[in-house]
């Protein structure tokens, strides 16, 4: 019976459970999803061929981040900084709004959030990028693509990215000073210093009143306006909320808490996972 | 202007030019300056709409801002993006189901604020075009910069004092609740809260700003 | 949104008069409409109109590297877009046949005719070179885009200014406008484009015709010409023949215009010059001020409320505190701990304990667990108000 109104009356069958202050899952309103979060245990990635990644999970809806480095030379505006290029990909795969082909519009949201966030917060310092100064310097591409769409990517899409950064390493470089040549050490590498650990919560409203936050795909289907808060556990580094239904002052306060809270809930997740790993991380050269 | 020299410490709106229905095609438009930056804004509509994009209980609003320079990119998508989230609310879309209203803006000139005045242009022109919305929408932009302080963008171009962070918010004429937020920079919640209350002040020029346009523009017409 | 064609009736009536030598507008057949040109107060971008058509030109540079072919050469770039703000007939981001043909016109007029001295352009041969880039955008198209649009992209060409540069050995270094003043590009002359309209087997003819005229126009003759008497550019478009004397008749008046309106651009351009030397404000806003029908506000002082009062005391929130549950406690709680599963898995949330596999058993099973689910509805609302406030917020 539940899944007829849900189906044909999707509006009145949220108010029913709304009105009891719970969701159709189970959730809370304040509640998220359960995350996964896997950033592997070989070499400490889960994709073996990236510098870095990490696999998310945010119930139904997935998302998997690579890191790949590759060498450039610098802008001449800005010898001594490195590139952190996102690119977030909305694959056919994930849902079937989604047709395969040209980055959709809501793909190229996505990315300039993401490159936002990444701008806003400086998680990543451009200049620990810097191999020799105008000459060369590293291009880090972050590629986040979704693999299941069920509402709430741009979330997923930051904590993947996130957390796959935080467990980058890259191999050493030395550049000759005389002939120019290029020398990479793959047996020494160096992890990327976070600044900080930008985490995004996203907030839907439900009847210009309800904030429902971690909205799934028919929540945001729903919902009259998004609200997104992306914390650095001390700072606001974006937030963004593209028109919608008015929020008064309160509400608005109401999903900047929720977004500090959730910061210390991601980040001891990314601690946590990041510490099982450290036993097999400690002989990598074997493992390969 | 001698407002302006006395209290530079104080935040201050920078001046505002309006020329509604400047273009003969469109079936509304204004041009629309703040302080330095300025934005050239069309509508059409409500008018027939593309099939897929065809909502069948309301108006489809599309967006498209050209920059100034080369062809659009993905910050350009993301501002079509903010601003047609916005409208969608705002216009009464209902009353025109299965219809377009598109709204076409041009940047003519950025020294910032360009997202707040590509949303005031658009509003004005709008306005101009009588479609009908819920209630009229304003957006300013606020610069918080490294001590903290909170001011308005300037007239003009700042070169050397670089903000720190910058929060656009809109407003809505009802209530003055918050409409839309977009923001640049760290910043910390008081200090948001502190911009809010400013720019809620500041909106309110604004929306003033907008009834002397129309009076302006219906006392030449008649 | 699709054109409207013209109808019969208002074709014969247009036709009927230009037989007559006489204009909707009131003009001559040989006059211009008024012409007005609008620098910006960034170098390099114009703003021309004919009468309701306007046209903005806005000129960029940037550092890029030389075409193999000329390695000792800058590069110009044209680009003419007709944006769905001119006309309810374009649409973004599609080639019509109108616009590849304003495009290549425009290049002829620009790029052929060598107008923009590209050698100076150059700073290390064969690496790096300066792309000038115009854009056109057609703002509002009432006919004769193309000559609207040659006046603003030659006066934005020659209104621009690029950034000085040094190079010392290997190291180039771009200076901004405050270290350095920038230096505006060398134009050897200004090509512009003068259209003229046939009607009745090219009995007679008119000069800028208006978007009505050009519907119903037999063809068009376009002449690109300098002040030096020079032809850059000719073309015959449309389905008609022309006797050789209404060449040379055309090529006449079109010298005329041309010089008329490479007056006109020098004057605006001394006079965007002059203002900026006295210190005084330009750019649109304030060529717009001096029309009629602009509302203007000057900058006005905003309360400073920051600094007087906390943001939660403000008027419009004070009616609404009322009715609002109370915003959850003010230290945040540290969310549930997550729990590692395997290695560098880890899951937080309620259903942290399940592995990725029981998701699916879950699934198979929702009949089962939706009942389960319905019945914790009311135990997990009374836990949201008791330990966790900050999560029954319910406006």
């Amino acid at each position: 019976m539940a899944d007829e109104v849900r189906t044909a009356q999707p509006k009145e069958f949220y108010r029913k459970y709304l009105e009891q202050g719970v969701r159709p899952d189970n959730r809370e309103l304040g509640e998220f999803r359960p995350t996964v979060l896997d950033i592997g245990s070989k070499n400490g990635s889960c994709i073996s061929t990236a510098e870095g990644s990490a696999l998310i999970r945010l119930g139904n809806t997935i998302v998997i981040c690579g890191i790949k480095g590759e060498l450039a030379e610098p802008k001449t505006e800005t010898p001594t900084e490195g590139y952190l290029v996102p690119n977030v990909e909305l694959s056919a795969v994930c849902s079937p709004q989604f047709r395969p082909g040209p980055p959709s519009e809501q793909a190229q949201v996505l990315s300039q959030f993401v490159a936002n966030v990444l701008k806003n917060s400086q998680c990543v310092e451009l200049e620990d990028l810097c191999i020799a100064p105008g000459k060369m310097v590293w291009v880090l591409y972050a590629d986040l693509i979704c693999l299941d769409y069920d509402g709430n990517v741009a979330d997923a899409c930051v904590l993947a990215l996130t957390a796959a950064l935080s467990n980058t390493s890259l191999p050493v470089v030395r550049v000759d000073e005389e002939t120019g040549k290029t020398e990479t050490d793959f047996k020494e590498e160096k992890k990327i210093q976070l600044t900080c650990t930008p985490i995004s919560a996203t907030s839907a409203i439900f009847e210009d009143n309800v904030l429902l936050v971690d909205p799934t795909r028919q929540e945001e289907e729903l919902s009259t306006g998004l609200v997104t808060v992306v914390t650095d556990g001390k700072n606001i580094c974006s937030l963004e909320k593209p028109g919608g239904s008015p929020l008064k002052d309160q509400q608005m306060r109401l999903c900047i808490e929720r977004a500090f809270q959730r910061h210390t809930e991601a980040c001891n997740l990314i601690t946590q996972s990041q510490g099982s790993t450290l036993s097999t991380l400690t002989s990598p050269l074997v493992d390969r | 202007m001698e407002v302006m020299e006395t209290s530079t410490n104080s935040p201050c709106l920078a001046a505002l030019t309006c020329v509604l229905g400047d273009l003969s095609q469109a079936d509304g438009s204004a041009s629309f300056t703040h302080g330095n930056t300025s934005v050239l804004a069309a509508t059409y509509g409500p008018c027939e709409v593309r099939m897929s994009k065809e909502i069948l209980d309301q108006a489809t609003v599309e967006v498209v801002c050209k920059p100034r320079v080369g062809l659009p990119n993905c910050a350009d998508k993301y501002r079509e993006r903010h601003i047609r989230d916005l409208f969608q609310a705002t216009i009464l879309v209902n009353l025109h189901p299965r219809s377009s209203v598109m709204i076409v803006l041009q940047e003519r000139q950025d020294d910032g604020g360009l997202l707040a005045t590509s949303i005031n242009a658009a509003c004005l022109a709008l306005l101009d075009a009588g479609v009908s919305m819920k209630f009229l929408v304003a957006a300013v932009t606020a610069l918080i910069d490294k001590d903290g302080n909170i001011n308005l963008v300037p007239e003009e171009k700042p070169s050397d004092v670089e903000a720190s962070a910058s929060l656009t918010i809109v407003f809505n004429e009802k209530d003055l609740q918050v409409m839309g937020v977009t923001s640049s920079g760290k910043f910390s919640q008081e200090q948001y809260d502190r911009s809010v209350s400013l720019c809620r002040k500041a909106t309110e020029h604004v929306f003033k700003f907008y009834r002397e346009s129309m009076e302006r523009k219906l006392s030449k017409s008649v | 949104m699709r054109d409207v064609p013209i109808s019969n009736c208002e074709r014969e009536f247009l036709l009927a008069i230009i037989a007559e030598k006489k204009r909707v507008d009131g003009r001559q057949p040989t006059d211009l409409r008024q012409v007005k040109i609008q620098f910006g107060s960034n170098f390099g971008s114009c703003e021309v109109s004919f009468g309701k058509t306007r046209v903005l030109a806005t000129v960029s540079s940037e550092v890029a590297a030389p075409k193999q072919r000329r390695p000792n050469e800058g590069i110009l770039f044209v680009n003419v877009e007709l944006s769905p703000m001119g006309h309810p007939s374009f649409e973004q981001g599609r080639q019509t046949e109108e616009s590849v043909e304003l495009n290549r016109l425009m290049e002829r007029c620009l790029k052929e005719s060598r107008c923009v001295d590209l050698e100076s352009l150059c700073i290390v041969v064969g690496e790096k070179v300066w792309t000038v880039r115009v854009d056109v955008t057609v703002v509002n198209q009432d006919g004769n885009m193309l000559d609207c649009a040659s006046i603003a992209a030659i006066a934005a060409l020659a209104h621009f200014k690029r950034p000085d540069v040094t190079v010392k050995g290997q190291e180039i270094t771009i200076h901004t406008s405050d270290e350095r003043d920038p230096i505006p590009l060398s134009i050897h002359h200004m090509p512009l484009c003068v259209t003229f309209a046939f009607f009745h087997q090219g009995k007679f003819l008119l000069i800028d015709p208006q978007e009505r005229e050009e519907r119903v126009t037999e063809g068009k003759m376009v002449i690109g010409m300098n002040k030096h008497r020079e032809i850059c550019m000719l073309q015959v478009t449309g389905q008609m023949l022309l006797h050789q004397d209404k060449v040379k008749q055309c090529t006449k008046m079109a010298f005329v215009k041309v010089v008329e309106m490479t007056e006109l651009i020098q004057e605006a351009l001394a006079n965007d010059k002059t203002a900026r030397s006295k210190g005084e404000k330009c750019g649109f806003a304030m060529s717009s001020e001096k029309e009629i029908n602009t509302t203007v506000s000057p900058a006005k002082l905003v309360e400073d409320v920051s600094k007087t009062d906390l943001p939660m005391s403000s008027d419009s929130d004070s009616g609404s505190e009322q009715e609002m549950v109370e915003a959850g406690p003010q230290e945040r709680p540290v969310g549930d701990s997550p729990k590692v599963v395997g290695k560098g898995v880890a899951i937080i949330g309620s259903a942290a304990v399940k592995k990725w596999e029981e998701e699916e058993e879950r699934v198979k099973g929702d009949k089962k667990g939706k009942k389960k689910k319905e019945a914790s509805v009311k135990e997990a609302s009374v836990k949201g108000q008791q330990s966790r406030p900050q999560a029954s917020a319910y406006f």
